[in-house]
């Protein structure tokens, strides 16, 4: 809804610090990076975008930032028509994938860059900058040069440098992928702490999962330049509404079947491992329909409990892998699908190429409608692969 | 725990190499080309400006003296000389600058198609091999008596004569060094451009700043070397260029005149003093501008 | 977006560009038009078309001035010579420019002081090389040949070679000659099998770039040449002491032609070079 002066009234009532209606970009004439993407940010949230490589994420928040232009439907920031604002007039500031250092600029001119373009008082940078600084854990770095900094100081100084201007909207792209394993989880707990302190909207893109789940208090999946699903993470993980997202968040069991029927609450699917069991929903009658069925790797027990559950399976283990605190193991039935399923050391089988039962109940899994928020795709095609 | 030499902190190991001995090898045409043709000649000739001027085989004799150096600085044109030489080059520097900046900017950041980047820097080299002389010679059909400029003024009746001073100033000269030298002050600075990690000027502009701030302090800072190497090889250019004063400079002496007009009279120890004023005042330049300005930058590491 | 505002300075730009291209090429372009010019002199306006300052046969009593290009035996002389040296300068400067590029790749004793004293060639005035040589030749009477005018003209290219050369080094390109002889390749295939091949269009280009420079030398070849002398020697003897007709203008014309075919070419190679 636009009022006058480009001012979205609505979306400044309600705190929405972000918001993208029907947002559009080409890049030259063949490649549409962004369709048609429309979505809110509240303040104050921790917002999380994933999705695979070339999704468009990375766009998108260029695109956010001002670096990049759209070419169709509008973006608000804090209620404003942003098309014909420029970058640095945003209310917003980025910390770039590769971090973007100046090299020609010390620690300390690095991060006060932002201060000195806003014209603030020369006087105060040093404190700003120190704080900024101990607020990331570098406290005593200005002097230094970018280059003698290693990978994750220089990470760091970004961050430092782009709180340090105070935005209404932090941008970070791909925060976590330069960085090795250990120093992720590290960072992953900062970022929380941080976002807590201050209380700044942080829009954040990933393209590993987990890290989404964990930081996200919103979780938006992308796909190809569209948006599969918006949530809560667990609502998402629970309950994905489309296969993709079933299938990018977090590990699952997928089957194409059909509905046969519904008895009491719980429909029978037709699959490639007999009839199987689900929930019903209340709402939409899927009898009839196909599907895709879906569960999860940890809502299913080997051996004796299996037998009591409402789906249980015969199968021959093949493969386990081990995580130091769960197995996961890959069993194999009949007709050559696979299965994982994911358990505690003690329970997982100890004997791989044995005979097992595996089991689930009907609560457990999902029905899930359609293969992708993408037009025109074949459900088969989408779970088993082309 | 037995451990082999670990290498020092700042120590880079030098990958691969062509074998220990082999690469100052490979140093020797350069190095030998170098030594006879650059540093011989200079050499000689700064002892030759020690010499004393005589009617001789060799135009001078072998014997030493300053007086050449105490007639050149005593001489009453020698400051006008020297002042008109240094700052004609500098101005004509400076304007390539104007004109070079820009450019390269323009083929850095505003063309993506690289057929068409190759194409006018292509462009920008044609004039450099249209020979020194023609090439100031076409000039005189546009400033010349009969010229262009002239002819359009008298049909419009803006004048009643035409002016034969356009050729004849340090105007022309700065045009025509432009026109030449240009080539020689966009390409470092575009070679400077190209290295600049685009991603410095997206986080610029994210950081708040305006388009003209991301011009100075991250393009301009960033490309220095190759503006500095772009500004030394035009000053250096058109300090001894004495073809261009020679033809149109209207009677402003250069140094560069002078020396070659002793040349043609054979005033080696002459010609020589003021050739070595000539070398001095360019590698006082040069010194100065690599102080400011790590041009190994712009080659390795 | 930024439109607006990036529009204006963008044509603010393209138009100062355009200046700087007509500055540069007017006096090409009026060059070539009066070339044809049937006045004697260079002169507007124009009189009337012809070739006759191309291709007009002499009758046996002009001089420099008033012989046509074609039948100017002198120019085509100088012609030759140029090639010659041009020619000359390219391999040499191809040679070292490659050679000193390979090695300033590595720390080497001297590095710094090599790099400075190369680039040297192309800091110090010509006028100081030139008088130099000039003095140089006159106390170990060497003869003058036309190789000894090419290794002037590389000593002022092969700085700027060099530069453009590791400028556009690819960083990676030692990682693959270490990948090479830790798979047991000699010194000599590394260099023929993975140096060349991947560097090959910059080495082409240092070898035009030689051509170029020595082409349009003035200065230094001045204080060298004997004889007839190269194509900016003789014209520059010529004008010293003939009058300025369009003959010269016609001999402009044919040198920028073919300087623009060589380019052309040049330029073709360059853009083969870049990913």
């Amino acid at each position: 809804m636009n009022g006058p002066f480009g001012l979205n009234t609505w979306s400044m009532l309600t705190l929405k610090v972000l918001e993208s209606k029907n947002l559009t970009k080409w890049y030259g004439k063949e490649v549409l990076a962004l369709n048609n993407i429309s979505f809110e940010v509240d303040e104050g949230d921790f917002f999380v975008i994933i999705g695979p490589s070339g999704c468009g994420k990375s766009t998108l928040l260029k695109v956010i930032a001002g670096l990049l232009d759209y070419n169709a439907g509008e973006l608000f920031i804090k209620g404003t028509d942003v098309k014909q604002i420029p970058p640095h007039k945003r209310d917003i500031s980025m910390m770039l994938e590769n971090y973007a250092l100046f090299p020609h600029m010390s620690v300390f001119n690095n991060i006060s860059f932002g201060l000195k373009m806003l014209g603030k008082d020369r006087s105060t940078f040093d404190k700003d900058v120190k704080d900024s600084l101990k607020l990331v854990g570098m406290e005593g770095y200005e002097n230094r040069s970018p280059l003698e900094l290693s990978g994750g100081q220089r990470q760091r100084v970004a961050l430092a440098r782009a709180l340090v201007v105070n935005p209404g909207v932090l941008l970070l792209d791909e925060p976590l992928s330069h960085v090795d394993y250990r120093l992720q989880r590290k960072l992953m707990e900062e970022l929380k702490l941080l976002h807590q302190r201050l209380g700044t909207t942080f829009i954040l893109t990933t393209h590993v999962q987990e890290h989404g789940l964990s930081l996200a208090e919103t979780l938006m999946v992308m796909n190809t330049g569209v948006i599969e699903q918006i949530g809560k993470p667990n609502e998402i993980y629970t309950r994905p509404q489309t296969v993709f997202a079933a299938r990018f968040v977090g590990d699952i069991n997928l089957f194409s079947g059909e509905v046969s029927g519904k008895q009491g609450g719980v429909y029978a699917v037709k699959t490639a491992l007999g009839e199987l069991k689900v929930a019903a929903a209340a709402g939409k009658d899927y009898t009839g329909h196909k599907l895709a069925y879906g569960v999860r790797p940890e809502a299913i027990v080997v051996g004796e409990e299996a037998l009591k559950c409402e789906n249980h399976v015969q199968a021959k283990g093949i493969n386990s892998y081990y995580f130091g605190n769960a197995v996961e193991c890959v069993f194999e039935m009949t007709g050559g699908v696979t299965m994982k399923a994911t358990m505690a050391p003690e329970v997982a089988p100890t004997l791989m190429h044995d005979r097992a039962v595996l089991g689930w109940s009907a609560r457990d899994s999902m029905l899930i409608e359609k293969p992708s928020v993408i037009e025109g795709l074949n459900i088969e095609e989408v779970i088993y692969g082309k | 725990m037995a451990q082999g030499p670990v290498p020092s902190p700042g120590k880079k190991t030098s990958g691969f190499r062509i074998g220990g001995y082999s690469s100052y090898l490979l140093l020797v045409p350069g190095l030998a080309i170098a030594t006879i043709f650059m540093i011989l000649p200079l050499a000689i000739m700064t002892v030759v400006s020690f010499y004393t001027t005589a009617p001789s085989s060799t135009g001078y004799l072998k014997i030493f003296t300053a007086q050449n150096y105490i007639d050149f600085f005593t001489a009453p044109n020698t400051p006008t000389l020297l002042l008109n030489t240094f700052s004609l080059a500098l101005i004509a520097a400076v304007i390539c600058f104007a004109f070079g900046f820009p450019l390269a900017y323009f083929l850095t950041f505003r063309i993506k198609n690289a057929t068409f980047k190759n194409y006018v820097i292509t462009l920008l080299i044609v004039p450099f091999l249209i020979d020194a002389s023609i090439r100031t010679v076409a000039w005189i059909a546009i400033l010349g008596r009969d010229g262009i400029v002239n002819y359009a003024l008298l049909s419009l009746g803006a004048i009643h004569s035409p002016i034969t001073a356009l050729l004849f100033s340090r105007n022309t000269l700065y045009i025509i060094w432009l026109q030449t030298y240009i080539v020689f002050m966009e390409f470092p600075i575009y070679l400077a451009m190209n290295r600049i990690d685009p991603d410095l000027i997206s986080a610029a502009k994210v950081l708040k700043a305006p388009p003209h701030r991301v011009l100075y302090d991250i393009v301009f800072k960033l490309s220095l070397p190759g503006i500095i190497c772009g500004f030394v090889f035009v000053f250096v250019s058109t300090l001894g260029d004495y073809v261009t004063p020679n033809l149109w400079a209207g009677g402003v002496q250069t140094l560069g005149l002078s020396i070659s007009r002793y040349s043609d009279n054979f005033l080696w120890p002459y010609a020589s003093v003021l050739s070595t004023m000539l070398l001095i005042i360019s590698v006082i330049v040069l010194f100065i501008s690599f102080k400011v300005v790590d041009i190994r930058k712009l080659v390795y590491e | 977006m930024e439109c607006t505002r990036m529009k204006l300075s963008d044509i603010g730009i393209r138009a100062y560009i355009a200046i700087l291209i007509l500055l540069i090429y007017t006096p090409i372009i009026l060059m070539v038009v009066l070339s044809t010019n049937t006045s004697g002199r260079i002169s507007f306006p124009y009189e009337g078309f012809t070739t006759k300052w191309y291709n007009g046969k002499p009758s046996g009593f002009e001089y420099g001035s008033y012989i046509s290009a074609y039948y100017d035996w002198a120019f085509w002389i100088a012609f030759q010579n140029t090639v010659y040296v041009a020619f000359a300068a390219a391999i040499m400067t191809t040679i070292i420019v490659t050679t000193v590029a390979m090695t300033l790749r590595h720390r080497i004793f001297g590095r710094n002081a090599l790099f400075y004293i190369i680039l040297l060639g192309f800091l110090v005035p010509g006028v100081a090389l030139g008088l130099g040589n000039n003095i140089l030749f006159g106390i170990m009477n060497w003869q003058f040949t036309w190789w000894i005018a090419a290794m002037l003209d590389t000593v002022y290219a092969v700085p700027f070679g060099l530069i453009l050369m590791m400028a556009r080094f690819d960083p990676d390109l030692m990682l693959y000659e270490r990948a090479a002889s830790v798979l047991r390749a000699s010194p000599l295939s590394v260099f023929r099998r993975i140096t060349l091949p991947l560097i090959r269009w910059e080495v082409v280009s240092a070898a035009i770039f030689g051509f170029v420079l020595a082409w349009g030398e003035l200065i230094r070849t001045s204080f060298v040449a004997r004889g007839t002398g190269v194509i900016s020697t003789y014209i520059s003897t010529q004008l010293a002491i003939n009058p300025i007709t369009p003959k010269w203008y016609a001999v402009g014309t044919i040198i920028t032609g073919i300087s623009i075919i060589a380019l052309v070419f040049m330029g073709f190679v360059l853009s083969r070079g870049q990913k």
